[in-house]
């Protein structure tokens, strides 16, 4: 970051140069732009993007979107915005807009094979329904489900996991959020008992050292990363350190680097943890207080399938480590066992059992990660000098172990999309836990979240093929007896067995257990690791694929249905950010031609099923339940009717526009403010279908340590999001922390209060050897978990490394920013990052097209050997965001056991002149 | 041109009546330099390592190999529109840029050497200067778009990114600012601007550059050292027989 001051001299050469190349605005076109100005109406919004959750103030004029400004008052950005930001108001107007419902047709009938041809919701929605009925009858509620989204609006992820649940009564909804931040949520179960950040933004005002664990925040968090950048500028006391595999924009003002190989970064944070144990850095008086330590079982298998079946024949080497697994000399120390040891993998069923272990087999867990060895194995470019990487992991250790200091470690897609992602996440909350920096202003482990509701929908409302809102899982017998009764539907609607998370989804559709889905909000189909399986999978002839979207994307292309969807600002909605924030927007303008916004396509099928279609009993394979048949769902209509329902009555009747809801009327005199509502207007049954939704909804978390504030709080002008729990109309700055949080017990200092998961047997490093629980109420835990190795890596024939993204101009797989020209110009095409030597060596030079080959695809790229990303030697990267280089069919659909979180950082790849 | 031929012979004037031309009058002295400098306009930008724009215009027979030989389509022959001498090679980096090819293919194909075959590593080549508006850059502002810097070829030596703070709010401001030591003027940056209008233009470098007396030196850019085994040079005190200029006025006329 050192720049000269020679440099900071040109900043008035380039005013020099404003003033040469400057445009004189004549005072005509001045006043006239005033006058177009004074016709503009202004309201506050949310960025469509990514989990900073910056405001933004949205101004239109004759029912269109003409200008956007960062909002000055929002307390996370005031009045900035990145430059995909900067383009929020152009993202609904692409040419390729999809403004009515296409079907595969021939003749005027669908047809598997057939063409896209225009249809009317009318039709789209009977053959959606029948295709639908078809398999359900045939399968059940497992043969159909749901790729849902951390970019659902609550109302709409609400709508969805309602109908999913209590209507269809099939768990097979799941985000694309699973891709993002499950592992995240492991961690916080786990160690917190209860989802979520317990920090929030302004801790990095408070803090003195930042440290980004495979975050690369410069781009991916760029609003965030400017208020790290004023933070270290400000004080010469704060210190940065990026710890990565690949220098990055990140490292450019950081303090300290450290490059390390993919995987060892779980290696590293044992180091860490040894250390402060071997100063006596610990704060033992927090840590007997607050916390337990906790182990489980290493032998957990990668995620994948347990099956070579399905296995394209370069897969199986890779496959065959789900079953066993021989260990190499690192991973022997790392688990104190002996190299070349052949371990079959057990607990690929249960990898989430964990139980208590006492400190000091903590210490026997930890003892074995030396500097030396943790050195030797992590170090991530070969050209850097050993001492020189030791003196960097020892001053890192220094850091978090300062007293005086306090630290805030962020992390994003280089934890959570992980092998081991739930270790990885819970390894940092063990530094920190053990350290007593956490849940403080300024101190804590803060999980950045991608997308810009993966908290705010995907996990508090519970669109995962295991939850249900505020924290509550199917299969707690007490949780699902709450939800129906909130729901008033019969105890006995809801599944107990959990679903299948969204890679099983892509799975089960080419293994044929599912055969009906439905794409919302995401685009799953260039989006999932080792697409090269799930592409044919949509075109096989027995499945149906619908897909939801405002523009012809890759999954809408292997697609049998698309419908035309409203984006955001042509609809009500609202988003919760990485701290917690609840914000709200307006429909802005009316959405193009037929297309119609996700709440409206939910309740609109819904009111295609009868209670006695989906109500009856149903068979639910493999489902064992205390009060269930095995197998099998019983009949409720008895229960039902009993209830004052009808078999004859519609889940839109029942879920969606019942007595209570109906009367929340549109328009509402608080907030609509002649601001239309496309989805109350089209339904014409006068209710206002997200306000009564989000109301409804908000029951789960009140008084549960989940309370959102009242739908129309969210609306005041004065109000830019409030961070939940909102109690007595107070939101919650840190949580767990008496001084802060209203849910701590009095005199506890620090209350741990969440409730998943806190009575454990006790054991030793390697079992258990007490059955009997232990209640850890108000606990937080502090997890040993060894290095492991990524099950797979560069080889003689797959020589480097490969590890996908974002970039700052796009957002995903590109559907919008694609669709804004100014950002499609800037960055056309993804590109291979790659090592100018690494480059030399195959004969490519920076430009070159070159293919880049695993075991499950091949693709074409550019090879760019001076970008942004500056790998060591054996490191590729590129971005995700192009169809065109179509990265996610050379990815590896490893999955971290326990989140089911693909890894997308680590596939082994080789790359040679096309 | 090259940095090795680099501009000897450059006509500051013209280049400074043409630059006040367009920005303030359009039309008339233009229109005058035009014609009178209609063999050697300043403003084409043009294929790398291009010699200095009059030694180009005499060598360069039109031929169009070097755009045949460019694989991004970038350059082009100039028509009578571009106002500068029909059939010469340049480009328009706004629609293609100069996409900097490691083996430069243009001058391999150059028969003449108007484009100067001692030009080896095209990051030496200099085809015009990057200049940013910082009145309508977003980064100036303190969004975070910075595109310019991270497209850029060469970045971290001809763009590189400067943390300010802003007054405003917490959040660091993360300035662009181009070094003309290191910029190549390939226009990616040109291209790559998100703005409606781009505030990075490329330009012909003595529009916008200004220069340091030859009697200063910044302190903090160059290492200067006490020199510790100091030579005396007084061969001015010896011979010297010239009379002294102020003479007459000490002896002429009267107080």
């Amino acid at each position: 970051m050192e720049l000269t001051r020679r440099e900071l001299l040109k900043t008035s050469a380039a005013a020099a140069t404003a003033t040469a190349v400057g445009i004189t605005i004549p005072a005509t076109a001045l006043a006239k732009s005033k006058e177009a100005e004074a016709g503009m109406q202004w309201d506050k919004g949310v960025c469509r993007f990514c989990g900073t959750g910056c405001g933004i103030m949205i101004g239109t004029s004759e029912g269109r979107i003409v200008a956007t400004k960062g909002d000055p008052d929002a307390p996370v950005n005031r009045g900035l915005n990145c430059i995909k930001g900067y383009f929020n108001g152009k993202i609904l107007y692409g040419k390729d807009r999809l403004t009515q419902p296409l079907m595969r047709m021939k003749g005027d009938k669908f047809d598997k094979n057939g063409k896209f041809k225009p249809v009317s919701w009318e039709v789209a929605f009977d053959e959606m329904a029948r295709q639908f009925k078809k398999t359900y009858q045939e399968m059940g509620p497992t043969g159909i489900g749901v790729f849902g989204s951390g970019q659902y609006t609550i109302p709409e992820g609400y709508t969805m996991a309602k109908l999913m649940k209590a209507g269809f009564r099939s768990n097979n909804i799941d985000p694309n959020a699973r891709h993002c931040m499950a592992s995240a949520v492991v961690g916080f179960i786990q160690t917190f008992g209860i989802d979520e950040p317990s920090g929030n933004y302004d801790d990095i005002e408070h803090t003195d050292t930042v440290v980004t664990w495979g975050a690369n925040m410069a781009e991916c968090h760029p609003i965030l990363w400017a208020r790290v950048s004023d933070r270290r500028l400000s004080n010469d006391n704060v210190k940065l350190v990026n710890l990565t595999t690949c220098s990055n924009q990140t490292s450019d003002i950081a303090d300290s680097e450290i490059v390390f190989k993919p995987g060892t970064d779980l290696a590293i944070q044992n180091y860490i943890l040894r250390e402060l144990i071997k100063k006596d850095a610990v704060n033992h008086d927090f840590v007997k207080k607050h916390c337990v330590f906790s182990t489980g079982p290493y032998d957990i298998g990668y995620g994948m399938r347990g099956t070579d079946k399905y296995a394209f024949d370069a897969e199986k080497d890779i496959q065959a480590k789900e079953l066993k697994v021989t260990l190499d000399k690192d991973e022997a120390i790392a688990q104190r066992r002996k190299e070349g040891e052949v371990v079959e993998q057990k607990n690929t069923k249960k990898p989430v059992k964990h139980w208590m272990i006492t400190f000091e087999e903590f210490k026997r867990g930890v003892e074995p990660y030396t500097l030396d060895f943790v050195a030797e194995l992590s170090k991530g470019d070969a050209a850097e000098d050993i001492e020189a990487y030791k003196a960097k992991l020892k001053g890192l250790v220094d850091l978090y172990a300062d007293p005086e200091r306090k630290v805030t470690s962020f992390w994003t897609m280089g934890f959570n999309q992980h092998y081991r992602g739930s270790w990885v996440n819970e390894q940092i909350y063990a530094i920190h836990l053990l350290l007593g920096k956490q849940a403080q202003p300024g101190n804590g482990a803060f999980s950045l979240t991608g997308q810009p509701s993966a908290c705010g929908t995907a996990r508090e409302v519970g669109t995962f093929a295991h939850r249900l809102p505020a924290d509550l899982v199917v299969f707690n017998p007490k949780h699902r007896e709450f939800s129906a009764k909130l729901w008033k539907v019969p105890a006995k609607t809801l599944n107990p067995k959990p679903g299948s998370h969204i890679t099983k989804i892509m799975r089960d559709l080419e293994d044929g257990h599912i055969k009906w889905a439905w794409v919302q909000v995401n685009n799953p189909f260039q989006a999932t690791a080792n697409a090269n399986h799930w592409l044919k999978a949509a075109r096989k002839e027995e499945n149906f694929l619908v897909v939801s979207d405002p523009y012809p994307t890759i999954s809408a292309k292997v697609a049998d249905l698309i419908l035309p969807t409203a984006m955001i600002f042509e609809k009500w909605g609202l988003y919760g950010n990485a701290e917690r924030r609840t914000q709200a927007w307006r429909q802005q303008v009316a959405p193009p031609g037929e297309a119609m916004g996700d709440v409206w396509q939910g309740l609109e099928f819904a009111k295609r099923f009868k209670l006695k279609e989906v109500w009856g009993e149903q068979k639910i394979p493999g489902l064992k339940a205390k009060g269930y048949d095995d197998g099998k769902l019983p009949d409720v209509m008895a229960e039902a009717q009993k209830m004052g329902y009808s078999p004859e009555d519609t889940l839109y009747d029942v879920l969606f526009a019942n007595k209570e809801n109906l009367k929340v009327k549109w328009p509402d005199a608080t907030v609509s403010r002649g601001h239309g509502n496309h989805i109350a207007e089209k339904l014409g049954d006068g209710w206002f279908p997200e306000k009564a939704l989000f109301d409804e909804y908000r029951q789960f978390g009140v008084g549960h340590q989940h309370d959102l504030a009242k739908f129309d709080v969210y609306y005041g002008d004065k109000v830019r999001g409030l961070k939940w729990p909102v109690v007595n109309g107070k939101e919650t700055e840190w949580r767990f922390n008496e001084k802060y949080d209203s849910y701590c017990a009095k005199g506890s200092g620090f209350d741990f209060y969440g409730k998943a998961l806190k009575k454990l047997p006790g054991g030793d490093l390697d079992k258990v050897t007490s059955k009997e629980k232990t209640s850890l109420a108000g606990k937080a835990k502090i997890f040993f978990r060894p290095y492991a190795a990524p099950p797979e890596q560069p080889d003689n024939n797959y020589d480097l490394w490969f590890s996908t993204g974002r970039v700052l101009e796009h957002w995903h797989t590109g559907t919008m920013t694609r669709r804004v020209p100014e950002l499609h110009r800037a960055v056309p095409t993804a590109v291979l990052f790659m090592n100018p030597e690494d480059a030399e060596k195959r004969g490519l030079q920076r430009n070159d097209l070159a293919w880049i080959e695993s075991r499950r695809g091949k693709i074409k790229i550019l090879v760019e050997t001076q970008g942004r990303n500056r790998p060591p030697k054996g490191y590729t990267f590129a971005a995700f965001f192009d169809k065109g280089v179509f990265v996610n069919k050379i990815c590896l659909d490893v999955t971290c056991p326990m989140s089911k979180e693909e890894d997308f950082k680590k596939a082994a790849i080789k790359v040679y002149k096309a | 041109m090259s940095k090795k031929a680099s501009n000897t012979r450059r006509d500051f004037l013209t280049r400074m009546g043409q630059g006040t031309a367009l920005a303030a009058t359009g039309g008339l002295v233009w229109m005058y330099l035009l014609n009178q400098q209609a063999h050697a306009t300043p403003f084409a930008i043009r294929p790398p390592g291009s010699l200095a724009e009059a030694d180009f215009n005499a060598r360069c027979i039109k031929c169009g190999q070097c755009v045949d030989a460019c694989p991004y389509d970038t350059l082009k022959l100039a028509t009578a529109e571009a106002g500068i001498p029909i059939g010469t090679p340049y480009f328009i980096p706004k629609e293609i840029p100069c996409y900097m090819c490691e083996d430069i293919p243009c001058l391999k194909a150059c028969p003449t050497g108007a484009i100067d075959p001692a030009l080896e590593n095209i990051d030496d080549s200099r085809m015009g200067l990057a200049v940013i508006d910082i009145e309508n850059c977003l980064s100036w502002q303190g969004l975070r778009c910075e595109i310019c810097h991270r497209e850029c070829p060469v970045k971290d030596k001809a763009i590189t990114v400067e943390h300010h703070p802003r007054r405003i709010s917490k959040h660091a401001m993360f300035v662009p600012l181009v070094h003309s030591d290191a910029c190549t003027g390939c226009g990616i940056c040109e291209k790559a601007c998100p703005t409606q209008k781009a505030a990075i233009r490329i330009v012909q470098p003595d529009l916008v550059q200004g220069q340091i007396g030859d009697h200063y030196r910044l302190g903090w850019t160059i290492d200067t050292p006490i020199t510790q085994d100091f030579k005396t040079d007084d061969s001015d005190r010896t011979g010297n027989d010239t009379p002294a200029p102020s003479l007459d006025f000490l002896n002429e006329g009267s107080l």
